[in-house]
């Protein structure tokens, strides 16, 4: 009985079984070491078919740093709770996904964007406490006094269902209540299979809905210095920067997300932008916000990573002053009219005569962006963009009043 | 030629030839299911399945003339054999769309269509054409067998191996079936590359009855795992879950490799070698 063909079987086998277990040894561990098998099933087996539907979404996917750091699919799209359900090939996915399917990771962000105005605020802004709950209103009510609890926009129900839709919605759905009881949507600002910070710091992203006459952070941004050197270097900035560590050597310029949310040189960063908005600026009149203090403070120090202490309290003060002279000329006006519906001579709901298209836009775009422009840097847009045109504006309520208030004494 | 006088049941070539119908035939049944997961997106995915469905029919009526009209047997086995091997190779190329080879990464090996599948066909074509190109009676006869049986346990292992590592590996006996397969491969190899006596065809024998068992035991897993499956549809668990035929391929083969030891056991060569020490 020879032992050589046993020991040359025996030995073919077992070079085989190892080199089978150096083969699978060799795979990553992210992609191996799942909590259940569909997760690890899922690594690969969803590009195998959506790289030939959706190529693009696979490749955006795989730029990111989800992908760097072994998320799968799975992680993201199967079903968090109160989500619908959908049989997807084998595998159990959800139908929509919210910040639902995001906070399992990122709660802590999550929760700093419900305080925020991005969030249900955003949403009350057009359609008042429709689709929210009480629960999510009074929560919003609690950070943001006013902002949930109000009226739908009376501008919005005016102009009907279509505008709304492919208007209103498309920025202020930012804040949308979602079915499975969470509020926003992530993507909005980080888009969904490249969840970049990068595209997040960029003002563009921002001026998707920061944009216009009704705040027009974008146009301003743009005219000041910041924004000129921006345009001029960011090919020299590293808006790849993870957000823990990010420093004035990633990004010496700044753009919306650095001085509104980013924890540049270790200052915290937050999803919350009201953290350091010390004034209710878009408001027809200009209050304090509760938090004036800390947050201005927060703000200033941001402001101090690149700018002296001199020139910080510099461009506040004046900026507090524009604020008090808008919120004066917007009173003026407000009072005219007021004096109008008082008399009787304005009847009926909002926006049924000029004058009140007037007045709305004498606040609502130029006093906003004259306010805007003076805590931005955007010298154009607090005279010919502001000033001017509520002066303008001005005159032209004080002559269409007396006007309406003589065609009143003729009708009575 | 071995096998013509003999009684049906003790005729090797007319085992393996029922062996490639009930194959090919099966291979209907599990073409359907591989191809639903793609639900039959190229026309060319109709082929394989028509192929299996139709060539058993010319096989069965090959077999009613093997003994009286031989010459018909032949032919329609070549008929067949050929077209199998054509199918199975042409399978292969269109299979190598997978993104393995645009690649090269062991992810997108671990998670590229079955490229070598369709080899399945070829292995069987070449069963057919060897069977009527190679007398039965013969040593080389059973080799061959053997071969085609190794070839099968060499798949066997890169996809066990491909297929458990897309899962990760995620339950440790999902390494059972990739340590059994190679196993086999080296029991089958050294039956091909050397002579060996008889006792190491018994074990290697002994091997095959035990890969039937690893096989039939993934088939009861592979079956229970769909059960469970996260689909509503059960149709849908076993398209997309566990391939529920695959572990059927180690009864398979067993069968194929046990018709072909048995063979090489009936051989002259097959006696224990004897070194002569004394007297001459």
């Amino acid at each position: 009985m020879s032992f050589r063909p046993v020991f040359i079987a025996v030995v073919i086998a077992f070079a085989l079984i190892l080199a089978a277990f150096l083969l699978n040894r060799a795979r990553p561990k992210v992609e191996t070491e799942q909590p259940t098998a569909d997760l690890v099933r899922a690594t690969g087996k969803c590009a195998e078919c959506h790289t030939r539907t959706q190529y693009s979404v696979v490749h955006e996917f795989e730029m990111s740093m989800h992908a760097r750091k072994g998320v799968n699919c799975l992680e993201c799209h199967q079903p968090a709770q109160g989500q619908e359900k959908k049989d997807h090939h084998g595998f159990v996915i959800s139908a929509q996904l919210t910040p639902g399917n995001c906070r399992g990771c990122h709660e802590n962000i999550y929760q700093q964007f419900l305080r925020s105005r991005h969030s249900a605020p955003a949403w009350a802004a057009v359609y008042g406490e429709k689709g929210l709950t009480p629960e999510q209103v009074s929560f919003s009510e609690t950070y943001q006094p006013g902002g949930t609890r109000r009226p739908p926009n009376p501008l919005a129900e005016l102009e009907g269902t279509s505008a709304k839709t492919s208007g209103c919605d498309q920025c202020h759905s930012v804040g949308k209540p979602n079915t499975d009881g969470t509020v926003g949507n992530c993507t909005v600002c980080h888009t969904r299979h490249t969840s970049s910070v990068r595209i997040a710091r960029l003002p563009t992203t921002c001026a998707q809905c920061h944009m216009g006459p009704d705040h027009s952070q974008i146009e301003i941004y743009e005219e000041s210095r910041h924004g000129i050197l921006f345009q001029a270097q960011e090919k020299l900035l590293n808006l790849d920067a993870p957000p823990q560590t990010l420093t004035t050597r990633d990004m010496f310029v700044p753009t919306c997300a650095t001085c509104h949310m980013s924890g540049i040189n270790g200052i915290g960063v937050t999803h919350d932008p009201s953290e350091r908005l010390s004034f209710y600026l878009a408001n027809m009149i200009t209050d304090r916000r509760p938090n004036y203090a800390a947050a201005q403070a927060r703000m200033k120090q941001v402001c101090s990573q690149c700018h002296t202490p001199g020139l910080v309290e510099r461009v506040y003060a004046q900026a507090e002053q524009v604020v008090q002279t808008t919120n004066q000329r917007v009173q003026k006006a407000q009072d005219i009219v007021n004096g109008l519906r008082k008399g009787g001579v304005l009847t009926g709901p909002p926006f049924s005569y000029p004058i009140d298209f007037v007045f709305f836009n004498l606040w609502h775009y130029d006093g906003r962006t004259s306010k805007h422009g003076a805590f931005m840097g955007g010298a154009d847009f607090v005279q010919w963009h502001g000033n001017y045109p509520m002066l303008e504006k001005t005159v032209q309520l004080k002559s269409m009043a007396e006007e309406l208030r003589r065609q009143h004494g003729r009708v009575k | 030629m071995a096998g013509s006088n003999e009684r049906w049941w003790n005729q090797p070539e007319l085992w393996v030839e029922v062996f490639a119908i009930l194959n090919i035939a099966f291979l209907t049944f599990d073409i359907y299911l591989a191809h639903s997961v793609n639900q039959f997106r190229n026309p060319a995915e109709y082929i394989p399945l028509l192929f299996s469905a139709t060539s058993p029919v010319a096989l069965i009526v090959a077999l009613t003339q093997r003994v009286r009209r031989r010459i018909w047997w032949k032919i329609l086995g070549h008929l067949v054999g050929w077209s199998a091997i054509l199918v199975g190779l042409t399978g292969v190329s269109l299979h190598l769309e997978s993104s393995f080879f645009y690649e090269r990464t062991i992810q997108s090996l671990t998670y590229s269509a079955p490229f070598a599948a369709p080899l399945a066909y070829a292995g069987l074509g070449f069963v057919l054409v060897m069977n009527r190109m190679v007398d039965p009676g013969s040593v080389e006869w059973a080799r061959w067998i053997l071969l085609f049986t190794m070839g099968g346990f060499i798949g066997n292992f890169i996809f066990s191996l491909a297929d458990h590592a897309a899962n990760g590996f995620f339950l440790a006996v999902e390494w059972v079936p990739v340590a059994a397969s190679a196993v086999a491969i080296g029991f089958l190899c050294i039956t091909l590359l050397t002579e060996v006596p008889r006792w190491f065809i018994d074990v290697s024998a002994a091997v095959l009855i035990l890969e039937a068992g690893v096989g039939l035991w993934g088939f009861v897993l592979h079956t229970m795992g769909n059960l469970r499956g996260p689909s509503v549809h059960a149709f849908d668990n076993f398209i997309f879950g566990a391939p529920p035929m695959a572990p059927l391929l180690f009864p398979n083969l067993a069968v194929l490799g046990l018709i072909g030891l048995w063979q090489l056991r009936n051989k002259e060569y097959a006696e224990p070698l004897v070194t002569v020490t004394q007297g001459t």
